[in-house]
This record gives C-alpha cells, structure tokens and sequence, in this order.
C-alpha cells in the first residue's frame, strides 16, 4: 500500500500538527505530546462538557467532531490503539465547564478500561462524569447482546444529538440520558472491500480477493459476518438495509437520519448511487429521511467499502438532530 | 504497635521504591523481554521517578495521596501493568478519601478491595498466575497484622512462596497465555516485580 507520510512513527502527531494548522479557530491541543485536541471554545462555564477519544485512523472521528454543538475535547491514540488514561483525564479536565463531563465514545475494551479509570480519578478530584457508549453495529453482535456491539458511524450522530442537548444548556444527568437515547436510536452496518495498513505495522489489516466483499466487517478490520463476491450495489446495500430493518424495524410514518459513510477509499459517486437505493427504499416503506449526511465521516484510513447509520428519530432527537453545529466536517 | 498509615509513610515507600527500582529495573526488563515487550523495570523506574519529583505536594488526604501515585502509573505508561497497579491504588483512594490517617489493621482489607478492582477491570482470575496471585498471598500473610515492620517482612515471604508455587503452572491470563507449556518454569514479571515493591518496603524502621 502507498501512502503519502514521513516516518511512520510521526503519522498522529505530523496528522494533528496539520489539522490544527488548518482549522486553529476550532481546534488547539494540549496534554502529553499535544495528544488532546480541545475546542477552542471549551470549556464553557456552565455547559456539561462532552469528551471522547480512541485511536486515530478514523478521521474525522473522534478528532473532528469538536465544536459548537459537538464534544468539547478528544484524546487521541495511536493508529487503532487507545489513547492512555492521563490523555482521558486531560481531555476531561479541558472539557469542564463545571457542570460536569459526559464521556462519549466507541465500545472498544481498552477504551472502555482506560475510560474508566480515568472517570474513577476525576471523580476523586471533584469533577463529575458519567459514559454513555455507542455500540451500533449490528453485524458485530446479536440484539440480545447489544451491550457487546462495536461502536462504528453511529458515533457522529451521538456526537450531534448529545452536543446539542449540552449547547441548550441540559444538565449532566438530561445530557446523559439524552445520549443514551441518541445511542440507543442508532444501528449501523458496514460493507468492506479492501483492508488498510496501520503505518507502524506496514502491511494490510487483513486479505480479501479482488473480487470478494465482506459484510459487517469493523473498522479495524475485525472479522464480519459473510465474506463472498463482490455484488451490485443494489444487491449490497439492499443486504445491508435488510441488517438494519431486522433489528430496528421501520414503518410508515417513522422519522430517521441517515448516514451514508465511506470508510475511506469509496468515492462520493459510489455512495450517492447507495444512497439513491437506501432513500428509494426508504421511502416505500414510508420512512422520512431528515437531513441525511453522505459523505467521509468515520473512516478506517484507506479501507475501501461504506457504512449505512440509521438513528430512529423521535420529536426531540429531531430537534436535537437538526440544531446548529459547527465543526470543520459538520456544519448545520 | 500504635500508628498509621499515613502519607508520610507513602513518601517514605516511594524513596525505598525508587531506590530498589534503580538496582532492579534490568532484571524486571529481562524477564519481561523473555515474554513481551521488555520494559517492564523502565515503565516501575519512571513511575517511581515521576512520584519522588511529586512527593513534596502529596496532600495528607491519604485518599488524594494514593491517587497520585495512581495517576504516576497511568502518566509514565499505557502498559496493562500500569494500569492494573493504578486500579488498586485507586480503589484503595477511593476507600480512605478524606482521611489523613489509617489504621495498619485495614491494609488487609484495601488489598482484597485493589484484588477485587483489578481483576474486575483485567477479567483476571486468581490462579492465572499473574500479579493478582501475589497480591492475594501477601493480603492472607497480613490479615492479622497490624505492625507494618511485620507486615512488610510477612509480605514479603508470602510473594516469595507464591512465586515458587507458581514457577511451574501455565500462564493462564494475558499475552504470557499464548507461551503455553513454555511458560512453566518461568516466573511472572508481573509477580517479581511486586516482590521487589515489597522486598523495598520490609526494611520499614517501623
């Protein structure tokens, strides 16, 4: 795999230097080599803070995501690896306004431990946190074990609907409560077509034959439920909606967000000729779309394949859905 | 004996540490290369070196005090040791917060608290043959003790005993697992360096 870099070594931090040399009137960084981005607006003196964090390689998640109406700080891993506790506790620190911090983030393990603890220290220093994790791949565990599912797209609508509950001045607790509906409003599936190459590491994720896809395979490359030919693209995504509906049924009259997302390598072309079958589908069954995003929003570096996000929407997560933001990746 | 753990006994631990991290940090590196990434005894030196520079601003609150040295793991590594080694600490802070002292008869007690947390976060098991073992023998050597000379010197023994036991099991927990039957014979890095804590404390003046 060709890549455009300098030492593999510097590939977070020279990523992190770029970003924020592009965007300083959003971004700044602090903690242990700068490896926490803060929005330059945080904290906001009563505002409930939103932090996350995980590994890098997934621009624009979680980095991105910082701004008005998003989180407030992020703590940055090395490439699919999670950033250590005293990032956390940074990033958690920078987001306090002083009216507590919501951690939001993928449910990955070392994420969830490093987390954790660092929400257990935060605690003992007075600053109150609490977690909601997004886990909405469906392809990654069964609805009867959806506390074990990988967090994947689903997060930038978290980030969305969350953030705006924190901008309107919510408490921790309303905060929470609300992300978690936002989370648990959220399925996702993910179609994979060639692996990526972690820098350090220098070779392919995995293997996959020219003429072969991999459906439900996860953003690090973890293995996914039915490997086979390459199909049209209404053959797959009309595969992949059949995930989505057999897990969170939708009828006429139901309201969703809908994001179409490449994971990486995938053109626009490609994911507007899968969104033109995801809507038209959609709309037989009666569901209305709102606002759908279509685009590069949670990636695996170069992977080529896309995820479909669909977030059930109720009056308030509509609301919240459709209320300003500001970031470099999202505005509304 | 009368007295307390306090945080005066904590600045005193981390000198003692610090020093035996300086004659044993190659050993633990070795032992830790033989079955992962070797700096096991580099991550303890920096940690102990990072809490000798913080000592002059532990707070009395023992409970804040311990935090920071948690935090002093957690700031040098991301290694699971570290974070393991923190999670007790920080189930031990968050037991005695807001005290400035505590009786050397509830040590037994936080060690079974810090063995709860730690293998609750690692899914670690006793009898995996991990620094948990260690752990649980040093806390069943020290539950009717309240002298923490006696308590140390005790400790001390017991990880000695536990490392013999378990020279010759399987690795059952953690990427040592994978080594199989050629983990036996070997010690626990993990384990060995816990016996070096320990062995640095059981000089304790008392």
């Amino acid at each position: 795999m060709k890549k455009i870099l300098n030492r593999p070594a510097d590939y977070v931090n020279e990523m992190l230097d770029g970003l924020c040399a592009a965007h300083p009137q959003y971004y700044r960084r602090t903690g242990a080599e700068g490896r926490v981005v803060v929005s330059t607006s945080a904290p906001i003196g009563g505002k409930v803070g939103i932090v996350t964090g995980g590994g890098s390689g997934h621009l624009p998640v979680f980095t991105g995501y910082l701004g008005a109406g998003l989180a407030d700080a992020c703590a940055i891993g090395d490439v699919f690896s999670s950033p250590g506790v005293d990032l956390m506790t940074d990033a958690i620190r920078a987001a306090d306004g002083g009216a507590g911090v919501l951690r939001l983030y993928g449910n990955y393990g070392g994420d969830r431990m490093n987390f954790d603890m660092a929400g257990e220290m935060m605690e003992m220093e007075g600053i109150r946190t609490t977690t909601v994790l997004v886990a909405d791949d469906v392809s990654s565990a069964g609805p009867e074990e959806r506390h074990k599912r990988r967090g994947v797209a689903g997060l930038v609508l978290c980030y969305k609907m969350a953030g705006a509950k924190a901008a309107a001045g919510a408490s921790l607790d309303e905060v929470t409560a609300l992300a978690q509906k936002a989370a648990d409003s959220c399925r996702s599936v993910g179609v994979a077509l060639t692996p990526c190459t972690v820098p350090c590491a220098g070779r392919p994720t995995f293997s996959i034959g020219e003429d072969e896809m991999e459906i439900g395979m996860g953003i690090h490359g973890e293995p996914g439920v039915r490997r086979g030919p390459l199909r049209t693209a209404d053959e797959i995504v009309a595969e992949m909606l059949g995930m989505l509906l057999a897990d969170m049924p939708l009828g006429a009259g139901d309201r969703v967000a809908v994001l179409v997302n490449s994971l990486g390598a995938t053109p626009l072309e490609e994911l507007y000729i899968a969104y033109r079958y995801v809507a038209a589908a959609l709309g037989g069954l009666g569901v209305t779309v709102i606002s759908p995003l279509v685009g590069r929003y949670a990636t695996s570096m170069e992977m080529a394949g896309m995820s479909i996000t669909f977030a059930k929407l109720d009056a308030e997560l509509e609301a919240l859905w459709k209320a300003p933001c500001d970031c470099p990746f999202l505005k509304v | 004996m009368a007295g307390a753990l306090t945080t005066e006994s904590l600045r005193w631990a981390v000198v003692k540490l610090k020093e035996r991290m300086g004659v044993s940090a190659g050993e633990l590196n070795e032992l830790d290369a033989a079955l992962g990434d070797g700096d096991l005894g580099v991550n303890l030196m920096r940690a102990a070196d990072r809490l000798a520079e913080d000592l002059p601003n532990l707070p009395d609150d023992i409970g804040m005090a311990l935090l920071r040295c948690a935090q002093a793991f957690t700031r040098v590594s991301a290694s699971t040791y570290g974070t393991l080694l923190a999670t007790g600490l920080m189930s031990a802070a968050k037991a005695v917060k807001g005290r400035n002292e505590v009786p050397w008869a509830e040590v037994p007690g936080l060690l079974g608290g810090a063995i709860q947390a730690m293998s609750d976060r690692g899914k670690g098991q006793l009898g995996d043959k991990t620094v948990l073992d260690a752990l649980e023998a040093a806390r069943l050597a020290v539950a009717a003790l309240d002298d923490p000379a006696a308590m140390a010197s005790e400790a001390a023994r017991a990880i000695a005993g536990a490392i013999v036991q378990f020279r010759e099991l399987p690795f059952r927990q953690g990427r040592a697992r994978i080594f199989g039957a050629k983990g036996i014979g070997r010690d626990d890095p993990g384990m060995v360096a816990l016996a070096r804590i320990v062995e640095s404390l059981s000089a304790r003046p008392g």
